[in-house]
């Protein structure tokens, strides 16, 4: 159900949904979801944020997507070594490392694809290579990594053993300002692209943080943000944004020029079906159910819409992207993720 | 001296808002009583911590699907909301039309159920039942859902007239079910798989999907119905107005509404200040804004005899002892913890124990629940890194004559600063005694966390921990 | 106050989240399981025999060694006649003894009031764990909630003890004064003081107990230690409450649920060898429920709610053996695809209230039900 204004130069199809909300500590099923990543075996990387009551459980699911979940690995809730508190985002690296960010330990910590802990990066702090709050996280070309620092309002690029490369970026809604910035990607050509999240915008700068443009504005219509999440740039240069507060994805083009957007239009997954297989009153009711409602005037607001209306994205939190032109796009509040196929 | 102006401003905010802070009264005093009365009467921009924010650091409160984060959805409403009194009718009538989770396991639902009554809570009780009746969360609690034109369920129809209007003893077991008849077809959207959802506690696949009223016209019973003596085809909207016009509406609503706001127990001059409510009520074409001026605006309200007849609620001790700290007003790792102890001191919001709601007054005190009380106001009130308490050590130092305060200042400005707090000779005199353990008390050049400051938290701590504290 | 002691005493174990009855007593001789648990189930060969048709779940070696003993009672396919498949709901219904209308009281809190109307000995039912199970509710009775025993009571932030005490002596003046006029206040004041008595005594408890038998760290050994410290003291305690959590292994279920009754067996051996070394057997019995049972068909990685479940009684004067008839599986006889109860709890309730602890049951359970016989004569 994407809807298209003009001609747009790009068309996504609806793939599949895979997922089903984990009520427990580990085992098949996702906890909020906040990002995914694919290796280039297509084996899928979903990092839970996980609620309170799932806090100590297992951070990192594996599966693929012909939906067998192969397994899930972290250690648990803390501050200790390859433990986890309130993880935002992950990247991978080509040479295997998960990199995965957590906001409230102030730290990187790098796994392997195998679940095995690496090491960490980081302490918390303001000064230079200091971290306040690490959100969104990108590898480019060269196998740096760029790291958003959200509350000191800055982007700071390290090499791949962890040396500080690179600061841009302070307070404020000015050119190359964050407010509370959150996402961030690099495009083919490695320049980067943040998603400045409070101030409902995506900035796009230089491999050393020169800022080139600004992308959106706050609202509602085709090419306004509310509060954007996370950016992906394909090989063509489109620009895929995770419209987080507008509970929806917007595609626009290399020239920042609005291409499509998705609302959404998730189905059941393989572990849904099994679900139901054992559940077969609750499927029967569900199958005469409206799960596209009209709803009354003061629940006319995205996010009411998208928590009465189970196929639309709730909390599509990040955006990923794959080697075959494939989009992933995680749903916190729905505990699943959407593909979509670029043609 | 405390003068009367504070300590009758103190009062008002304790029952219209959470209490407050030395620095929330001198806001509220400069706009005067009359002032004040209407300020917190037509709440406005509650400037409360946003969603936005809320919702990226706490995913639990974004998707607002389990318990325990729910509610510390709504506690940080409640600490960071400059319009107190949006909260505290929402609190009222959650536990006047009280809806819990057990049955529904539907939190999204019930705070959408909240947000109802924050935005028509003070307007008219009219318009007030009619969107109740129309309330998801309610329709499945009292099963309007299993309410059939061919089979009635006179759940929600009784409980309409026992528990949210008139009051038993005023209408027939007839009226009753004409009432349910009426309200036939009032029902949720999707209700047969929401209901088994529910009934099952399903979250399955992917969450849980919020509900909608639905009206379903081949469901409902059109025929004729006789309701208080008056014969009509009625449907819901005109049973409700029949039911606002009945003075058992206007004293079962006058009487819950002061015993909320204005004392557990009605006393002779209570009646009095009822009666006038009541007035107001159909002058006002059942505004229940105007009731509440009305109660306010008494000179009962404002006599001393009014002060501190109230047991406080698990809420009001919460909310207030950290409003009174200024603590968590940003998103804060393990706040559902904090909102937790609502519940171990008898009071989990969202949940209330039945449709009764919770019984109030000296049904909140038992041993386990004032251990949890005391222990929980004292800790807030004892941190002296907190911003509220840092500014009471400021005032304290600045209020005192050279910076030095004698045992008996430093009890009577804490009792003042927390309040103010009257309390009996008894108690004052076991804090003065208290305070004198190490002698006067000099703040001059008192540094964040030293020794000298630490005997103010202490101080806090004993003053939290009195039972004058433990009342509104 | 009065001091009670050495009478008997109820232990209550509450699974909470719906322990899988499929996979802890194993129906591993009948095919319908493995039929049905194609992926969540417990092999034939790891299965612990009891007979030739069930056995226990592979963590539960412990609770199998006391079943040789014949302590053990299982009572089989335990539950209420509709089926509420809500976590809440079913829980209330359990607490409450009260499936079709909501109660207010506690089962267990009218067992209190029975035991001590006029709220004599603070004690006399004590959850260990934060806040109250609503089974332990009940307009006036008091109930301590122990969150952690070293700690309970007033001010425990206070790390300077001397402070603490200082702060403890004031909080007494302050409610121990003479009653006043104000009615309110002197019932805070009298509050106030039951509060700090039953801390001062709940305090003394680990000092008075010594004990050979350690207790495992997880959560729940802990506070069964802390009820036998509780219950060896003989403060008059009768009902000693705790839960443990989350049964509700709707994914990954082998290794959770396996993990679980590593703990609860656990815990259950440790304290029966600590009651056993105090020889204080035949003197505590142990009830171990949960809300409901699982579904009979699995999901491909957990099951959900069901209906039909099995309860324990433990203790050295419970009458060891099977209790009712393990609910058949055929699917003509499940209940929409779930186990159909055929034990109602309430039964089990009225032999605990009326074999073990002489109270009247049926105003206690809301009606007369038929007793199981669960302890030795």
């Amino acid at each position: 159900m994407s809807t298209q204004t003009q001609s747009p130069s790009i068309t996504l199809d609806y793939v599949k949904t895979i997922g089903i909300v984990n009520n427990g500590l580990n085992g098949r099923g996702f906890a909020n979801p906040y990002d995914t990543a694919v290796d280039g075996d297509g084996r899928i990387y979903v990092l839970n944020r996980c609620d309170p009551a799932r806090a100590s459980a297992i951070r990192v699911g594996i599966c693929t997507i012909d939906e067998e979940y192969l397994g899930e690995f972290g250690r648990g809730n803390g501050a200790g070594d390859g433990q986890f508190v309130w993880v935002v985002a992950m990247a991978l690296a080509g040479d295997g490392r998960l990199f995965i960010t957590d906001e409230y330990n102030h730290r990187v910590t790098i796994y392997n694809t195998s679940g095995a802990y690496l090491s960490h990066w980081g302490v918390p702090g303001s000064g230079d290579g200091e971290l306040n709050g690490p959100a969104g996280i990108a590898i480019d070309s060269s196998g740096n990594v760029i790291v958003v620092d959200q509350h000191n309002a800055r982007i700071q690029k390290f090499s791949a053993d962890g040396k500080l490369i690179a600061i841009w970026g302070s307070f404020g809604s000015g050119e190359g300002q964050f407010n509370l910035p959150w996402g961030v990607a690099v495009d083919q050509h490695d320049n980067v692209y943040v998603c400045d999240w409070r101030n409902d915008r995506i900035q796009k700068f230089t491999n050393d943080g020169e800022f080139l443009a600004v992308f959106g504005e706050s609202g509602h219509g085709e090419g306004q943000f509310q509060r954007p999440t996370s950016v992906a740039i394909d090989p063509e240069g489109f620009i895929y944004v995770a419209d987080w507060g507008n509970e929806r994805v917007q595609v626009l083009g290399p020239d920042g020029s609005f291409q499509l957007l998705l609302r959404g239009q998730a189905t059941a997954s393989k572990w849904a079906e099994d679900y139901f297989a054992s559940n077969p009153e609750e499927k029967a009711e569900r199958d005469v159910a409206n799960l596209h409602p009209d709803l009354p005037a003061h629940l006319n607001t995205p996010y009411h819409i998208s928590s009465q209306t189970e196929p639309f994205f709730w909390g599509p939190v990040s955006v990923s992207l794959d080697h075959q032109g494939r989009l992933y796009v995680a749903e916190t509040n729905r505990h699943r993720f959407q593909v979509y196929q670029k043609r | 001296m405390i003068s009367n102006d504070t300590a009758l401003m103190a009062h008002l905010l304790r029952r219209a808002g959470f209490g407050a802070s030395r620095d929330e009264l001198e806001r509220y005093l400069e706009m005067g009583y009359d002032g004040a009365v209407e300020a917190l009467l037509n709440p406005s921009d509650p400037g409360n911590m946003p969603d936005d924010l809320i919702r990226r650091y706490h995913v639990e409160q974004s998707e607002l699907r389990d318990l325990a984060g729910s509610a510390a959805y709504w506690m940080y409403r409640m600490i960071s909301t400059s319009s107190p009194m949006e909260e505290k009718i929402a609190l009222f009538y959650h536990s006047l039309f009280a809806t819990g989770y057990a049955k529904l396991n539907q939190a999204r639902c019930l705070l959408n159920q909240v947000d109802m009554f924050r935005r028509s809570g003070l307007e008219s009780f009219e318009d007030l039942l009619l969107e109740l009746s129309k309330d998801p969360a309610m329709i499945l609690w009292l099963d309007n859902n299993e309410n059939h034109g061919t089979a009635v369920n006179e759940n929600y129809g009784r409980e309409l007239l026992e528990l949210f209007s008139m009051g038993i003893g005023n209408y027939t077991e007839d009226d009753v079910k004409e009432c349910a008849r009426a309200f036939t077809g009032w029902t949720l959207g999707n209700a047969e798989y929401m209901s088994i959802r529910a009934a099952k506690d399903s979250i399955w696949p992917y969450g849980r999907i919020a509900w909608h009223f639905e009206y379903r016209d081949e469901d409902h019973d059109d025929g004729e119905k006789t309701f208080l003596g008056e014969t009509g085809r009625f449907n819901g909207e005109e049973i409700i107005a029949i039911i606002v016009k009945q003075e058992s509406t206007a004293r079962f609503l006058a009487t819950r509404l002061f015993q909320f706001f204005a004392a557990d127990e009605v006393t002779k001059a209570g009646e009095q200040v009822i009666n006038e409510m009541m007035a107001t009520y159909f002058s006002s074409g059942y505004q229940v804004r105007g009731m509440l001026r009305t109660l306010f605006h008494s000179d009962h309200f404002k006599s001393e005899d009014a002060r501190f007849t109230r047991v406080k609620a698990p809420a009001e001790m919460v909310v207030g002892a950290i409003r009174m700290a200024g603590k968590y007003q940003n998103p804060v790792l393990g706040i559902e913890k904090v909102s937790n102890t609502m519940l171990y001191m008898g009071q989990g919001l969202l949940q209330p124990p039945s449709v009764e709601g919770w019984h109030e007054g000296l049904e909140w005190i038992n041993s386990g629940a004032l251990v949890e009380r005391v222990n929980f106001a004292a800790k807030e009130l004892s941190d002296v890194k907190s911003p509220g308490v840092r500014s009471i050590i400021n005032r304290l130092e600045s209020s005192s004559e050279g910076g030095v305060l004698d045992p008996a200042d430093l009890a009577d400005g804490c009792l003042d600063l927390l309040g103010p707090i009257q309390v009996s000779d008894e108690t004052r005199s076991v804090l003065v005694n208290y305070a004198a353990r190490n002698g006067d008390l000099d703040l001059n050049g008192h540094q964040p966390g030293d020794e000298a400051e630490q005997r103010v938290g202490n101080m806090l701590r004993l003053v939290a921990a009195t039972k004058e504290y433990q009342l509104a | 106050m009065t001091t009670t002691n050495r009478e008997k005493s109820l232990i209550v174990i509450q699974l909470t989240g719906g322990n899988d009855y499929l996979n802890t007593v194993v129906p591993y001789g009948d095919g319908h399981y493995y039929d049905n648990r194609s992926t969540v189930n417990i092999p034939q060969e790891k299965v612990i025999p009891i007979d030739g048709k069930v056995g226990f779940n592979p963590s539960m070696g412990p609770i199998k060694s006391l079943w040789d003993e014949g302590k053990v009672a299982v009572i089989n396919g335990i539950g209420y006649q509709t089926p509420n498949r809500s976590h809440f709901r079913s829980m209330d219904i359990w607490h409450t003894a009260e499936p079709d209308a909501i109660g207010r009281e506690g089962w267990l809190g009218r067992a209190i009031r029975d035991f001590d109307p006029q709220g004599e000995n603070v004690l006399t039912g004590i959850n260990f764990g934060r806040g109250l199970p609503r089974s332990l509710a009940c307009q006036g009775v008091s109930v301590a909630s122990v969150g952690d025993l070293a700690t309970y009571g007033l001010f425990p932030d206070v790390q300077d003890e001397e402070l603490r005490m200082f702060t403890l002596e004031a909080f007494s003046m302050m409610y121990g004064g003479a009653a006043g006029r104000d009615p309110v206040l002197n019932f805070l004041g009298q509050t106030g003081q039951d509060a700090l008595q039953g801390a001062d005594i709940l305090r003394t408890a680990p000092a008075m107990y010594s004990s050979s038998v350690e207790y495992a760290p997880d959560s729940l050994s802990q506070n069964v230690k802390s009820i036998s410290q509780v219950f060896h003291a003989d403060l008059g305690a009768r009902i000693l409450y705790t839960t443990h959590a989350s049964f509700d292994t709707h994914s990954g279920e082998l290794q959770t649920h396996a993990k679980l009754w590593d703990e609860v067996s656990g815990a259950v051996g440790s304290l029966m060898d600590d009651l056993k070394e105090h020889d204080r057997e035949k003197d505590a019995a142990i009830l171990i429920f949960s809300e409901f049972g699982r579904r009979i068909k699995d999901n491909g990685s957990g099951s959900d709610h069901g209906s039909g479940g099995v309860a324990f009684l433990i203790g050295g004067a419970v009458d060891g053996g099977m209790y009712g008839e393990y609910p058949s599986l055929a699917e003509a006889e499940q209940l929409e695809g779930d186990l159909r109860s055929n034990n109602d709890f309430r039964s089990v309730y009225t032999d605990i209230l009326e074999d073990w602890m002489g109270l009247d049951a049926a105003p206690i359970v809301n009606g007369q039900f038929e007793k199981l016989n669960l302890f030795r004569a």
